[in-house]
């Protein structure tokens, strides 16, 4: 087709228009929807049960719920601490073995699908357990029976104090309806489940995100502001610009030293609100490479990273770690309420004379791999720099962050820094990155106990089974103590910092509470905001 | 011409073919565990090598290979590992976003560049034969992730005159969200169009038959258009070809920086994650485009210049 010059401005004059009418729909300000802007390219489930990638949470955590909840942005330090939810009362056996939950009555679920029973509650942990993403931590249960129709029992292999923390309140328990399930049928499911929370899904859309929309059939306090859009948005830059133009309320901040500050220079009307403790940032030492099976070595390392300063360098949101439990944790420690020989004060002198002492006058060199994530990249990068002045020449071979945790599941690293999420359930960490039964292996088939503690070494296999199978929480919380001070002598893992989660939020949006702990997402059912 | 036609339709089986075995070799080399990656990196073992056996992950490689292959022929290219959605109903979903910014910054960036061609062509040495050329060196020597930052602060954020991210749902607002990143691929489009028209018309002008159109009195515009542009579109033809291209691949970064849905950045995620049924689609898609655009240029040539269908 030829393009005339009347053709041309014709086409301009179109386009000129349609632009006119996109600004006004575009920045058109909707006090009834609150739009979080995720840090990733899609979502993949709204199944609770199905969901892999954090991000598919801020979904789900506005549409499920579990049995008990904690409060509102913070996780629950005791068992005492979890709220009735789902479940209005609940109580345990002497030998914390066998649990009962009386349900509440007149819960709805989403698009009438009906009243929630015990044959739901049944249901969803049965699928949690065969089917859920997450099965390990509910490998306890032996059994979930309903007792009546609004009261369900719970029978475990072993006691488990902490139930509540470890299985009741978790996103794969979340209750969704059963009779949705077998209606939509499993696979339509995974993007189009139904529970009971306090907005519902209207459209899961992999290009845009997730619609949803405040459920009228509530049990509790409905939702303030009636639509929620979770949008995906990546990268970065245009994560940021989307908030500052105004295009979304919230966004996934991005954990880097400096981020925060750069950001509220530009609007320092902007909110910030973050989890403490976040992420837990520790370094395994692999005890198979030499001179790391050396007790004194890893003694010099300790008091070569300042690990205040490492926590201060990613402030706002960072956090200094004693041992491996932040301090307010049930089982953490203040690092003056450690024992002196385990405080490892940050001291180059000193760490210089442990590396002399274990016949390294002249200081060590070796390979470190590290993920290029921003997260894990500064952490280390910081790490380099602070224990060069010691004599430790760590040379960071920085890459993809999928290939490093594959790397480091097959022992190929020295000093492995992971960074992950725990609720104050101590045990996880120390099954998780410190059992003999999480050992890593070469093939890739073992854990994520990196450092081969309790292989290499002995470990803290006995208290940690002892902890596992106690029967009251005080014998518990001093086993799991008992850990930390093991680990702080043998130093197979140094908790580098606490890491918050942390989302930005517009001036307009309130949320009707204080973020101070908990998963590195949150509820908006108390949420306002202004126009 | 239909023989021609199925001759290079033929040409582009074993180029498929290569491509696909390529991709499937590429990412088994990669380091980095799709399970690991799917599951999260606290995942315990017996969760990994349940997933790895749900996914087809644990059988040998040549399995893999052959299960993959057999997929392609009957048009099944597996479930994305992460979300379990099929990887063509991803490809469906995403695809019209990509084809549609592609076409958008081609149109783009013909409209400007041709023209700008001729205007420095027909003004040599002259005050916009110098601009056209300032702005062909700007053009190539900036990034499409740069430009495309660069648009979105200014345009986006400070005048607030286009929407920052996503690709809009009716015909105005996907014209609206549309515009920016169509732009920034369409600068170097210009830029290379630009400069590519300029030499090949400035090379026509110079030849006899201009020279004789000219003595025989046939107007300047009639001279520019009818003999010297007309006659510079071969090799203008294969610039579009190549742009076309450029653009498709330049469409990868336009789609992460503008949050803009599309093969791009589902490739992008795919990637990083290992989900390999969702690469090696993405990747047969834009072989298949290549393929497809090479044998339009091929037919194009035959229509535009009659030596190549004599020869």
């Amino acid at each position: 087709m030829a393009l005339n010059r009347r053709s041309f401005l014709e086409l301009a004059a179109a386009t000129t228009a349609l632009t006119a009418i996109g600004v006004q729909a575009s920045h058109a300000q909707d006090a009834d929807t609150l739009r979080i802007g995720i840090a990733a390219n899609g979502p993949r489930h709204s199944d609770p049960n199905l969901t892999t990638q954090g991000s598919d949470n801020w979904a789900t955590e506005q549409m499920y719920e579990q049995l008990v909840r904690p409060d509102d942005g913070r996780f629950a330090l005791t068992p005492e601490e979890y709220l009735p939810t789902l479940a209005t009362e609940w109580t345990q056996s002497e030998d914390a073995k066998s649990w009962t939950f009386k349900l509440r009555e007149g819960v709805q679920f989403h698009r009438n699908y009906g009243e929630m029973t015990s044959e739901d509650v049944v249901f969803s942990f049965e699928r949690a357990i065969k089917e859920g993403t997450n099965r390990t931590i509910l490998s306890n249960i032996e059994s979930v029976v309903a007792t009546g129709p609004y009261e369900i029992a719970i029978t475990l292999k072993q006691p488990d104090v902490n139930l509540l923390g470890t299985s009741i309140f978790n996103n794969n328990t979340s209750i969704v309806s059963k009779k949705a399930y077998e209606e939509i049928g499993g696979e339509a499911f995974a993007t189009d489940a139904v529970g009971t929370g306090p907005y519902e899904l209207v459209q899961f859309d992999p290009e845009f995100g997730t619609r949803l929309k405040r459920h009228e059939g509530y049990w509790g306090d409905k939702a303030k502001i009636a639509n929620v859009e979770c949008v995906y948005i990546a990268d970065t830059t245009a994560r940021t610009l989307a908030l500052l133009a105004g295009d979304v309320d919230i966004i996934e901040a991005v954990r880097a030293p400096g981020w925060i500050d750069s950001i509220l220079q530009r609007d320092p009307t902007l909110k910030i609100d973050m989890t403490t403790p976040g992420s837990f940032n520790t370094l395994h030492i692999n005890l198979t490479r030499k001179p790391f099976d050396n007790l004194l070595v890893r003694q010099a390392l300790m008091h070569a990273i300042d690990r205040p300063a490492v926590a201060a360098a990613l402030a706002p949101m960072g956090g200094v770690m004693a041992g491996l439990q932040p301090d307010f944790f049930p089982a953490g420690f203040k690092t003056e309420d450690l024992p002196a020989e385990l405080q490892y004060p940050y001291d180059p002198e000193k760490s210089k004379a442990l590396l002399a002492e274990a016949g390294f006058p002249n200081g060590i060199s070796f390979d470190s791999l590290c993920s290029q994530r921003e997260d894990y990249s500064s952490t280390m990068l910081i790490v380099q720099e602070l224990i060069r002045p010691a004599g430790f020449n760590m040379n960071l071979i920085i890459g993809d962050h999928t290939a490093y945790h594959a790397d480091n599941r097959s022992d190929k690293n020295t000093l492995a820094m992971h960074s992950s999420s725990y609720p104050p359930i101590p045990t996880q960490i120390y099954f998780q990155q410190l059992a003999s039964a999480s050992e890593v292996k070469s093939d890739g088939s073992g854990g994520g106990n990196y450092s081969h503690y309790g292989v290499a070494m002995p470990g803290i296999d006995d208290l940690l089974n002892q902890a596992l199978t106690a029967s009251d929480y005080e014998t518990y919380l001093d086993l799991c103590k008992q850990i930390e001070l093991q680990v702080l002598r043998d130093l197979p893992l140094i908790g580098l910092s606490t890491l918050g989660f942390t989302a930005v939020r517009s001036a307009k949006v309130d949320l009707g509470y204080e973020v101070e702990s908990g998963y590195a997402r949150w509820r908006f059912h108390r949420a306002t905001k202004t126009v | 011409m239909a023989r021609y036609l199925l001759l290079r339709l033929g040409d582009a089986i074993p180029t498929l073919f290569l491509v696909l075995t390529l991709v499937f070799i590429a990412m088994r080399i990669l380091p980095g565990d799709p399970a690991l990656a799917a599951l999260g990196d606290a995942a315990l073992p017996e969760q990994l090598a349940e997933f790895r056996e749900r996914m087809g992950l644990n059988v040998p490689l040549w399995q893999q290979y052959f299960n993959f292959l057999g997929g392609v022929l009957t048009l099944d290219f597996g479930r994305s590992l992460l979300s379990n959605t099929p990887v063509l109903t991803l490809i469906a979903q995403n695809l019209p976003y990509t084809i549609e910014l592609t076409l958008a910054a081609m149109a783009m960036g013909i409209v400007a560049g041709i023209p700008m061609g001729v205007l420095a062509a027909t003004n040599r040495n002259k005050l916009p034969d110098a601009g056209v050329r300032l702005f062909s060196l700007i053009g190539y020597a900036i990034p499409d992730f740069f430009l495309g930052a660069l648009l979105l602060i200014t345009f986006a954020l400070n005048l607030g005159w286009f929407p920052i991210n996503g690709a809009g749902t009716d015909f105005a607002s996907r014209m609206h969200h549309i515009f920016l990143p169509a732009l920034t691929l369409a600068f170097v489009k210009a830029a290379f169009l630009g400069r590519l028209t300029r030499t090949s018309l400035l090379e026509v002008l110079g030849k006899d038959y201009v020279r004789t159109a000219r003595a025989k009195g046939a107007r300047e515009k009639r001279v520019i258009y009818n003999h010297g542009l007309r006659n510079a579109m071969l090799p203008i033809t294969t610039g579009l070809g190549l742009s076309l291209l450029s653009t498709l691949s330049g469409s990868v970064a336009v789609e992460l920086v503008f949050n803009r849905p599309g093969i791009g950045r589902l490739l992008i995620d795919a990637i990083a994650q290992r989900d390999y049924a969702v690469i090696q689609g993405g990747v047969l898609v834009f072989a298949v485009f290549v393929v497809l655009i090479n044998l339009l240029m091929d037919l194009v040539y035959v229509v535009v210049d009659p030596r190549v269908r004599v020869s």
